[in-house]
């Protein structure tokens, strides 16, 4: 059983790591287009002040790519999944605020975003989808060594003692 | 790190110079023009009757004092704004002909390229004088998001039916004379923390959400009480 993980491990890290990258990469190339939408659904959240909230709505769609890019080649595994875990983190902790404070907006987590019309809310599958991609963000953190990514081959990696 | 360094060198250079590529690559491809498209641009040129002050909306009765001050948020291609224009669109141009109320007037672009096109085109139409005919125009003529269907050519074409035959405004609509007008509009709004299209405002407050728009009575009760 453990054999079989450790010969399996790097392709499940594949997936995880394409899957993740993935979803942060459309996240982001979804937003980047439409700058004013990005800040708005951002605003929608009533966290921040508004200049703060304008700014991260800007800055957050290339972070994303930047994070998905590198999961999907595999560079720096470990320290992308950590910044894509922490985002997920992140907005596990906003949307559950909006949705505790009883805000009716949409996450805009793919684009879109901002106040929607009351019972048109999705904040619990929006929870599950972000809480089952920290999950993953997590595996890659504990098992960063994946098949067909840029970085080191295990032997050389100092991870490697944790798939061991 | 460091051993990994030892170990082989050449290869940790590799990851490390295409993480600082990929960096570099979407900052300057992606972030950095965003930021710059953003930038308000207090010399904008600016269509008739906007007013700076008024966060550059559309202002029409400006002069006047002691009635309602109506302040509209829009995106031409908002489907909401489309329904908020069909509810009380004519009881507003009402209004503004009787000289009840100030109206101001935002198109906001946030839904896309097409908005922005539309904004500039009212922008141009304001010049004409026909501002109000030209946004009853758009959204009677609403089409799906972002089809491709808003283009100069389809605004100038458009105006022919409301009698506009000018080359000042078709070139105002070709070039895109009014952008950082559309963008300064978009700042102002963001600033002011609009979060959904429509957004109306009488007298600086938000008339309610659940009633004012979506039933003319409501909302002439809104202006009203005002």
């Amino acid at each position: 059983m453990k054999d079989n993980f450790v010969k399996l491990q790097p392709w499940i890290g594949l997936v995880v790591r394409l899957t993740l990258g993935g979803v942060l990469f459309v996240a982001g190339y979804l937003k980047v287009g439409t700058p004013d939408k990005s800040q708005m659904a951002v605003r929608a959240y009533e966290m921040l002040p508004i200049s703060v909230a304008n700014l991260l709505g800007l800055i957050l769609p290339p972070v994303e790519i930047v994070i998905g890019v590198l999961l999907i080649l595999g560079a720096l595994t470990r320290v992308m999944a950590a910044l894509g875990g922490f985002t997920m983190f992140v907005f596990i902790i906003a949307i559950a605020q909006a949705w505790a404070r009883g805000l009716n907006i949409d996450c805009g987590c793919f684009g879109g975003g901002g106040a929607v019309a009351p019972g048109e809310t999705k904040y619990l599958q929006e929870i599950l989808r972000d809480t089952g991609l920290a999950f993953l963000a997590a595996y890659l953190i504990r098992y960063p060594v994946t098949k067909f990514s840029i970085d080191k081959k295990p032997m050389e990696s100092t991870s490697q003692k944790d798939v061991a | 790190m460091a051993q990994e360094k030892n170990a082989k060198g050449g290869k940790d250079n590799f990851t490390r110079n295409l993480v600082i590529a990929v960096v570099l690559g979407v900052v300057l491809i992606m972030l950095v023009p965003t930021l710059l498209s953003k930038k308000s641009n207090t010399n904008a040129a600016t269509p008739s009757s906007v007013s700076v002050e008024d966060g550059y909306g559309m202002v029409f009765n400006k002069e006047l004092q002691d009635v309602p001050f109506i302040e509209i948020y829009e995106d031409f291609q908002c489907p909401a704004c489309q329904r908020f224009e069909g509810i009380v669109g004519e009881y507003i141009e009402d209004l503004i002909n009787t000289k009840k109320a100030k109206v101001a007037y935002h198109p906001l672009s946030f839904l896309g390229p097409e908005s922005q096109l539309a904004a500039n085109a009212a922008g141009c139409a304001a010049d004409q004088g026909k501002f109000i005919q030209f946004h009853k125009l758009l959204y009677v003529n609403q089409p799906p998001e972002n089809s491709g269907a808003w283009s100069s050519s389809y605004f100038t074409t458009l105006s022919l039916g409301l009698g506009i035959l000018s080359k000042d405004y078709d070139k105002c609509i070709a070039n895109n004379e009014y952008k950082d007008w559309v963008v300064n509009v978009a700042n102002e709004g963001a600033k002011r923390n609009i979060n959904s299209t429509p957004t109306v405002f009488i007298n600086g407050k938000e008339i309610d959400r659940n009633k004012a728009y979506n039933s003319l009575a409501e909302f002439m009760l809104a202006v009203s009480k005002a």
